[in-house]
């Protein structure tokens, strides 16, 4: 794993949104930063507006209804931002591979940065998805 | 001077920021009550019905369990069992019990999720980390029994896909009389404390004749004295053999009103019930086979020669949760209805929430436990002019009400 | 509340309606060591006569309205109001199958909303699933399906009115 650079000490605010998940990723989610993982002793933390949130946590296969929904929040979130799918449905639909009331895979809604495949996705490994995204805005921020 | 009496129009959804699905609240607020709600869902909907009529019947039991992810083993036990009941499968003795013992694990972790979540709505979040440490100890035994957190992969059309080695046993044991003080504790710690009492008592009560009549389930329903319960009404698998009795507050030699509080005690008392019915179930283990038909092909081949349809009931820790399957002398099933508690707990939502303050609203409409948590992005619709209120805000309005009441209390 | 049997509401059943009942069924299920027997008692009834039908079992026993499910069985709409009787009574709760087919060329069933309130969410997903009109559901909008899904395609049906190829969306495509 890369280091992360002197901007560790700036805590990392990240934003849910559920685009037609069944809750499975979403609650391994919390669970992250319940005591067991506990990521807030790292300033991660899970804020209630995409306009305070620097990293998208997205799951689900996007369902029509919340495709709009899914874009708008996008763009509330202001830049530097990194987007992560968590779960493989986000990715490539995983068991719901067909239908006619999805339009996902994410990608195809919103650019994402970091994909944490799962099903669901494990909390270890979706912290580890967000030290990566740490990385990509850290660089991200390097530019501006 | 008349008095003018003006309603807002309050959206609440579809987004919240933690965990559950999106849903939409409309709501008109006068002043602070609301006077009414109108309920959009759908925003979750992905054809899973009309996925699983294009699959075979096993592949659809890992379509079932991704239906919920926190329900994930009542969904793909519902659906097994419907699928029995159309092609007249006898399930061994040894995977009804090891069946019964995974849906209680899950009813544990579920009704613990539930609690944390109840806690964070009304500001407590203390009790959000403690119980969720405690709901780590639950997760653990379901990884150890079946390798994976949250979707187990453990039913199959007629048995189970593992067993449950005499070591796994011992350690579930053992688990289990661990965790019987710390529910002792959270049961103290939820319904002695003064604040939890302040914001749950008399608020969002669903009345015993509202439940019957728009058809509410498990915990919703029970909590306003309804005695209805699959595992007691129709017993299924082990519960057959064990005398479920349904859980109401009077087993508590409480009132029963309805309330949030009730829905918080028959949740938490029902967490004390699974951890006795789990010690039963490993005490009485049978031996045995685990699969009426170990051969996954020979299952396919039979049930393709299946003109029936089944329905299968489970008690969900959210409530009866019912499987519809039609199977039609195919490979693919014919039809499918899967029909989750939530489904049925929607409509209560109107005559719990109407009266109530906004600042009320995350711990209603969480208190019937559905995909659902705390709220974000709420529009108040002023002369005509829209004005953002956020999650956060309905939260920070929420604990302000806490706040406000332990001044008073 | 005193439990009804099986055989006992079927009789009750047939005596009231005759033969508007045109089939029934009991069929049995074993569970657990000991073999406990549950019970499910299925009845078709024709559409003119289902709405009186659950007017007449609401005042038996009020029951508990578990599910509306439904199929497309071909020349017909098959719709399966299953309901549960006896709750809270150990043992003896009582599953009942109410079946009315609806013939294609006029699907349409009375609601019930106005006995079991309850019945509103299933009704509206018969509507937009199955393209059953329900006459005089309360609200009688889409819940499921978003609101600028194509008129006329209801996802549950097998003929032509089903989804279309080009509607299915193909997530694992690589683009």
């Amino acid at each position: 794993m890369a280091k992360l650079t002197k901007s560790f000490h700036r805590a990392l605010w990240a934003f849910h949104i559920n685009s037609g998940s069944c809750n499975g990723c979403d609650i391994e989610i919390v669970a992250a930063l319940t005591p067991r993982y506990d990521v807030e002793r790292f300033g991660i933390k899970l804020v209630g507006s995409p306009r305070h949130a620097d990293v998208l946590l997205v799951t689900g296969p996007v369902t029509r209804k919340m495709a709009k929904e899914v874009r708008r929040v996008y763009e509330q979130t202001p830049d530097p931002k990194v987007v992560i799918g968590v779960g493989v449905c986000g990715m490539s639909g995983c068991v719901f591979y067909e239908s006619y009331n999805l339009v996902g895979p994410l990608s195809e809604i919103i650019p994402v940065d970091v994909w944490v495949p799962g099903c669901p996705a494990r909390p270890e490994a979706i912290i580890q998805g967000v030290t990566k995204a740490w990385e990509k805005l850290e660089s991200l921020r390097g530019k501006k | 001077m008349a008095e003018k009496s003006c309603t807002y129009s309050l959206p609440i959804g579809p987004i919240h920021p933690a965990l559950h699905e999106p849903f939409l609240f409309q709501f008109q607020i006068d002043g602070e009550r609301i006077k009414k709600v109108d309920l959009i869902g759908g925003k979750v909907h992905r054809g899973i019905e009309w996925m699983g009529m294009r699959r075979n019947p096993i592949q659809v039991i890992y379509v079932a369990e991704r239906i919920c992810g926190i329900c994930s083993c009542s969904h793909a036990f519902t659906y097994c069992r419907a699928v029995e009941d159309a092609a007249d499968i006898d399930v061994p003795e040894r995977a009804q019990y090891i069946r019964a013992i995974i849906a209680e694990l899950e009813r544990m972790h579920s009704h613990l999720l539930w609690a944390g979540v109840a806690a964070h709505e009304i500001g407590f979040d203390s009790l959000l980390y403690y119980t969720w440490r405690a709901r780590e100890g639950v997760m653990d035994l379901l990884e150890l029994i079946s390798g994976n957190r949250v979707n187990y992969g453990m039913l199959m059309i007629g048995g189970v896909r593992r067993d449950l080695s005499d070591e796994t046993l011992s350690k579930i044991k053992d688990a289990m009389d661990r965790f019987d003080p710390v529910a002792d504790k959270l049961i103290y710690l939820f319904l002695e404390d003064k604040t939890v009492k302040l914001r749950t008592q008399d608020v969002g009560i669903l009345s015993f004749n509202d439940a019957i009549k728009l058809c509410a389930l498990g915990p919703t329903a029970r909590a306003s004295g309804v005695r209805k319960d699959v595992r007691q009404d129709q017993p299924y698998c082990a519960y057959a053999d064990l005398e479920i009795r349904a859980i109401t507050p009077e087993n508590f030699d409480k009132e029963t009103v309805g309330d949030v509080y009730d829905k918080t005690l028959v949740r938490l008392l029902e967490v004390k019930q699974s951890i006795g019915i789990i010690k039963q179930c490993v005490d009485s283990l049978p031996s045995g086979d685990l699969l009426a038909e170990p051969k996954l092909v020979k299952i396919l081949a039979t049930l393709k020669k299946v003109n029936n349809e089944g329905l299968g009931r489970v008690e969900a820790p959210r409530g009866e949760l019912v499987h519809w399957v039609r199977l039609q002398e195919s490979t693919n099933l014919r039809a499918w209805k899967a029909r989750s508690p939530t489904y049925n707990n929607v409509l209560p939502w109107q005559p719990m929430l109407i009266g109530e303050q906004i600042a009320d609203i995350p711990i209603v409409a969480a208190s019937t436990d559905p995909c659902f948590s705390c709220l974000d992005r709420a529009v108040v619709t002023k002369n005509g002019k829209s004005e953002i209120i956020t999650g956060e805000e309905l939260h920070r309005l929420s604990l302000e009400k806490t706040r406000r009441l332990k001044k008073w209390g | 509340m005193r439990p009804i049997k099986a055989e006992e509401l079927l009789e009750l059943m047939t005596k009231e309606f005759g033969d508007r009942i045109t089939d029934s069924k009991i069929t049995k299920r074993v569970e657990g060591k000991q073999k406990r027997e549950n019970l499910h008692l299925s009845v078709t009834v024709d559409r003119e006569s289902f709405k009186d039908v659950v007017r007449w079992l609401a005042d038996v026993q009020y029951p508990l309205l578990s599910v509306i499910s439904g199929w497309d069985a071909g020349d017909r709409v098959e719709l399966l109001y299953e309901f549960q009787l006896n709750g809270g009574v150990l043992g003896k709760g009582l599953a009942l199958t109410l079946r009315v087919g609806l013939p294609k060329d006029s699907l349409k069933i009375e609601t019930i909303c106005d006995i079991i309130p309850g019945a509103q969410i299933g009704e509206r997903e018969k509507q937009e699933m199955l393209g059953v009109r329900v006459e005089g559901t309360p609200d009688p909008r889409r819940f499921f399906l978003p609101d600028d899904f194509p008129e006329g395609v209801y996802p549950w049906r097998k003929d032509e009115s089903g989804v279309p190829e080009s509607m299915i969306k193909k997530l694992w495509e690589a683009k």
